[in-house]
């Protein structure tokens, strides 16, 4: 690994690190109750001074509150929804990959049409007919995003499965259970890190798209999407309610992929 | 009329599918000529306008939304229409006699009015065009307010050939006769439902009248792009010949309220409404920016309650949930664009004054009447609203003073289809954020339209029903407006305040800003939007531009 990837990859870490950090003791460190109007007006954003450092919203909200209460819903839906991706992403690309035949044909189309779709647009469809919260963004956004995930990991499991410690513990009488969690799935484990980062950093995305469509999490929970939307009309009066919420989303995302970046190497270095 | 507002989801997706057709290139705009003005004439000249959607059609029979209604006021003209006051005054109906059994209805038409097309406007089309909306396959909205025409039942189930008490005695004489007393009809005659339309060419077009609409009114339609622009010109035969100023009126579509106002400022419009976010800054000093042009309107916003899903049912609880909600706060988040509300009927309302006290923001007391009701710990429930940036703006403020009295309320938003749909149904929709505008200026046409027992099919999706009140508006509808009648609505409204079956919000008060050389324009509580007497600024004189 070069060592400007390393430097990268410390860089993403620690900015990952400072991320879960505020998720854990953000929502603490609050000055005021996200929900609350709490400015002496409504309908007119204060700018960014004390005693609202990142100024307040039209509700009378204050901005920094709901962003550290919404790093904790963002960081939370991007890792959840990100498990729910990897999950059946991996077992179908383990199980196309590793099988083969009438089952590689059956799960690879179903993914080829997966993946024809539009992902926000099926989330959107998917949201309409879910009842919107919290674990319904986390479903919808793993079963909009694990298409990427089954090809890459059905990529490795074939050639996986010809490798000579594949055919040996075969031939040692292991059942597919075993081979495939034995065996295949740790050799496949430093791709799925590589992914998983980037995944993370989509979902992120995602959700906030989904928020700022005002599909995504409901109301009272502050997210960054929906902040982002709430000030979509008074970017020009007041384009703070728009920039904290925007490069919040920004930070969390580059964390994410200088993460992915920096792990590449690593993953193609291991035999 | 039910009122809709801004869509903004599919205000986004659409500004997302306008970009891509930008980006491939769109269609210019085909210049139009209009008449050079005289230099120094309060006539001619093009009045510039900017709408979200496209008017949905230019059919009286079929439209019962505002935006439809602006543009057929300028294309049409009924037999009696409103004033200033919102009194009923003569349009093409020169004079009328009403029978003291308000069951006989006399209309003498001005003698000598022609349609755009020349032809004669005559009693017979103004029957005709009412029997047009009652007919069924016609699938007027609007039937329902003629089915008291004697022999309006007969001809809409096809065993009459013509409404027998609609009668055209001569060219310029129409009859109407009712089934039942009515002391509203000639509210009804003044909806552009009962606009007076060429009937034999109407008929013939069917379907296709929309497109190409023939009326009295002082504008005929130039030309209708659809999701592109109207655009209306001065009628040529129209009878006043002091109006309209204006030599017409171009409307672009696809323009939502945020680039409405960039275009008002960069002088592409003239008239717009003020975006929530600006208006702040502009109520400060409107006179840098424009004319500012305010006035009230015959609107409540409320949040129904459904009174049959428990624990609605209890009216303990549905008077806590008003005391809960702040309805000035509601009112400041308007820019103070509104004023709260006490009841239900408007307080601008014509010759009626509510004598109810309403409900002021009292947590406390919204907290004791929930323990006497035996909900001490909150309940959980659920908001149904259309999904504009202010519905929710409102809905999450409401769940903030919920919240503040136990109650935990999450919010729907759904497209406008699903939302009325929802309604509808029994034990649905346990809140639901919604609007009436009066169609005219009578307390019943929210109490009655709104309220009555008989109406959980038509308006009243509280589901709400208290005979007494019933008794009273039933009393009402058939009587002449007099202080007794005036009476019974203030009765009436009353017992609704008290069984609060919901949160009464705030009325809307409407601001328009136009550009400095608009003259002329005003905001009426009942009718929509009227250019007709809109003038803009003459062209300097010939000193002025002898000098250039």
């Amino acid at each position: 690994m070069t060592a400007r990837r390393r430097g990268l990859l410390r860089f993403g870490l620690a900015m990952g690190a400072g991320l879960v950090l505020l998720a854990v003791v953000g929502p603490a460190l609050a000055p005021f109750d996200p929900t609350a109007p709490v400015a002496p007006q409504l309908a007119e954003p204060s700018p960014p001074g004390a005693p609202f450092w990142l100024g307040t919203d039209d509700l009378g909200r204050d901005v920094l509150s709901r962003l550290l209460h919404g790093a904790r819903i963002s960081l939370m839906v991007g890792l959840v929804a990100m498990l729910v991706t990897m999950v059946i992403g991996t077992a179908l690309g383990l199980a196309a990959g590793y099988f083969g035949g009438v089952v590689d044909v059956i799960l690879m189309r179903f993914t080829d049409v997966m993946l024809a779709f539009p992902g926000l647009l099926l989330a959107v469809a998917l949201v309409a007919v879910l009842r919107p919260s919290v674990w319904t963004i986390f479903v919808v956004i793993g079963l909009v995003s694990w298409t990427g995930v089954a090809r890459v990991v059905r990529g490795e499991t074939l050639s996986l499965r010809e490798r000579d410690f594949v055919l040996a513990a075969r031939a040692m009488g292991a059942g597919h259970g075993r081979i495939l969690l034995r065996h295949v799935l740790p050799n496949v484990a430093p791709t799925l890190v590589v992914i998983a980062a980037l995944s993370t950093s989509g979902t992120i995305l995602l959700d906030a798209g989904l928020s700022f469509l005002g599909i995504g999490v409901p109301p009272p929970t502050p997210t960054w999407g929906r902040m982002i939307q709430e000030a979509s009309t008074y970017y020009r009066v007041a384009p703070w309610l728009m920039a904290f919420p925007g490069l919040a989303v920004l930070y969390a995302v580059l964390a994410f992929n200088l993460i992915a970046y920096g792990l590449t190497d690593e993953a193609k270095g291991t035999p | 009329m039910t009122v809709r507002k801004d869509r903004a989801v599919t205000a986004r997706v659409a500004a997302l599918v306008l970009l891509g057709a930008l980006a491939a290139g769109c269609m210019r705009d085909a210049p139009l000529d209009w008449p050079a003005r005289d230099p120094g004439s309060q006539r001619g000249g093009v009045l510039r306008l900017a709408a979200p959607d496209d008017v949905p059609t230019l059919d009286p029979a079929l439209s019962y939304d505002s935006r439809s209604w602006t543009y057929q006021l300028h294309l049409f003209e009924t037999l009696v229409t409103y004033d200033d006051a919102s009194r009923i005054v003569p349009l093409l109906a020169e004079r009328w006699t009403v029978s003291d059994d308000l069951r006989h209805y006399r209309f003498e038409l001005q003698p000598g009015v022609v349609f755009s097309d020349g032809s004669p406007v005559t009693a017979a089309d103004a029957a005709g065009s009412i029997e047009r909306v009652i007919d069924p396959k016609t699938r007027s909205q609007g039937a329902e307010y003629y089915r008291g025409i004697r022999g309006a039942a007969a001809y809409a189930d096809g065993s009459a050939p013509h409404v027998a008490g609609l009668q055209a005695l001569d060219a310029t004489t129409l009859v109407i006769e009712l089934d039942e007393p009515d002391p509203l009809f000639l509210d009804k005659m003044a909806l552009l439902f009962a606009s007076v339309l060429p009937i034999e060419y109407a008929r013939r077009l069917g379907d296709d009248f929309t497109d190409q609409p023939i009326g009295s009114g002082p504008f005929v339609l130039r030309e209708w792009r659809r999701g592109e622009r109207l655009v209306l010109a001065r009628n040529p035969r129209y009878r006043r010949t002091d109006r309209p100023f204006l030599d017409g009126i171009v409307e672009y579509a696809g323009v939502n309220s945020e680039l409405a106002w960039l275009k008002f400022l960069s002088d592409e419009i003239d008239l717009s409404g003020i975006p929530t976010a600006d208006f702040p800054s502009v109520i400060r000093n409107p006179d840098a920016t424009g004319t500012l042009v305010r006035g009230p309107t015959l609107v409540t916003n409320y949040i129904g309650l459904n009174c049959q899903m428990p624990p609605l049912d209890d009216r303990r609880v549905r008077q806590a949930l008003n005391y809960a909600v702040d309805k000035d706060d509601i009112v400041e988040l308007l820019n103070h664009r509104a004023v709260p509300a006490k009841g239900i009927v408007p307080p601008d309302m014509p010759g009626y004054t509510a004598e109810v006290a309403g409900y002021p923001h009292d947590p406390a007391k919204a907290r004791a009447l929930l323990q006497e009701a035996g909900q001490g710990a909150g309940f959980t429930t659920e908001l149904w609203t259309q999904s504009s940036d202010l519905d929710l703006k409102l809905g999450q403020k409401i769940q903030h003073d919920l919240a503040d009295v136990g109650v935990t309320m999450a919010i729907k938003q759904v497209a406008w289809s699903v939302f009325l749909e929802a309604i509808r149904q029994p034990k649905t929709t346990p809140l639901f954020d919604l609007a009436w505008s009066a169609d005219f200026a009578d307390p019943s046409n929210f109490l009655d339209v709104l309220l009555h027992s008989s109406r959980f099919d038509a308006n009243n999706h509280s589901f709400y029903a208290n005979p007494r009140f019933d008794g009273l508006v039933e009393r009402a509808r058939t009587m002449r407006a007099s202080a007794e009648r005036t009476r019974l609505f203030v009765d009436a409204e009353r017992i609704v305040v008290d069984d609060a079956p919901m949160l009464f919000l705030y009325h809307p008060i409407s601001y328009v800003m136009t550009q400095k050389r608009v003259h002329g324009y005003a905001i009426h509580p009942l009718l929509p939007s009227r250019y007709m007497d809109v003038w803009l600024d003459p062209e300097p004189g010939q000193g002025a531009s002898a000098g250039s």
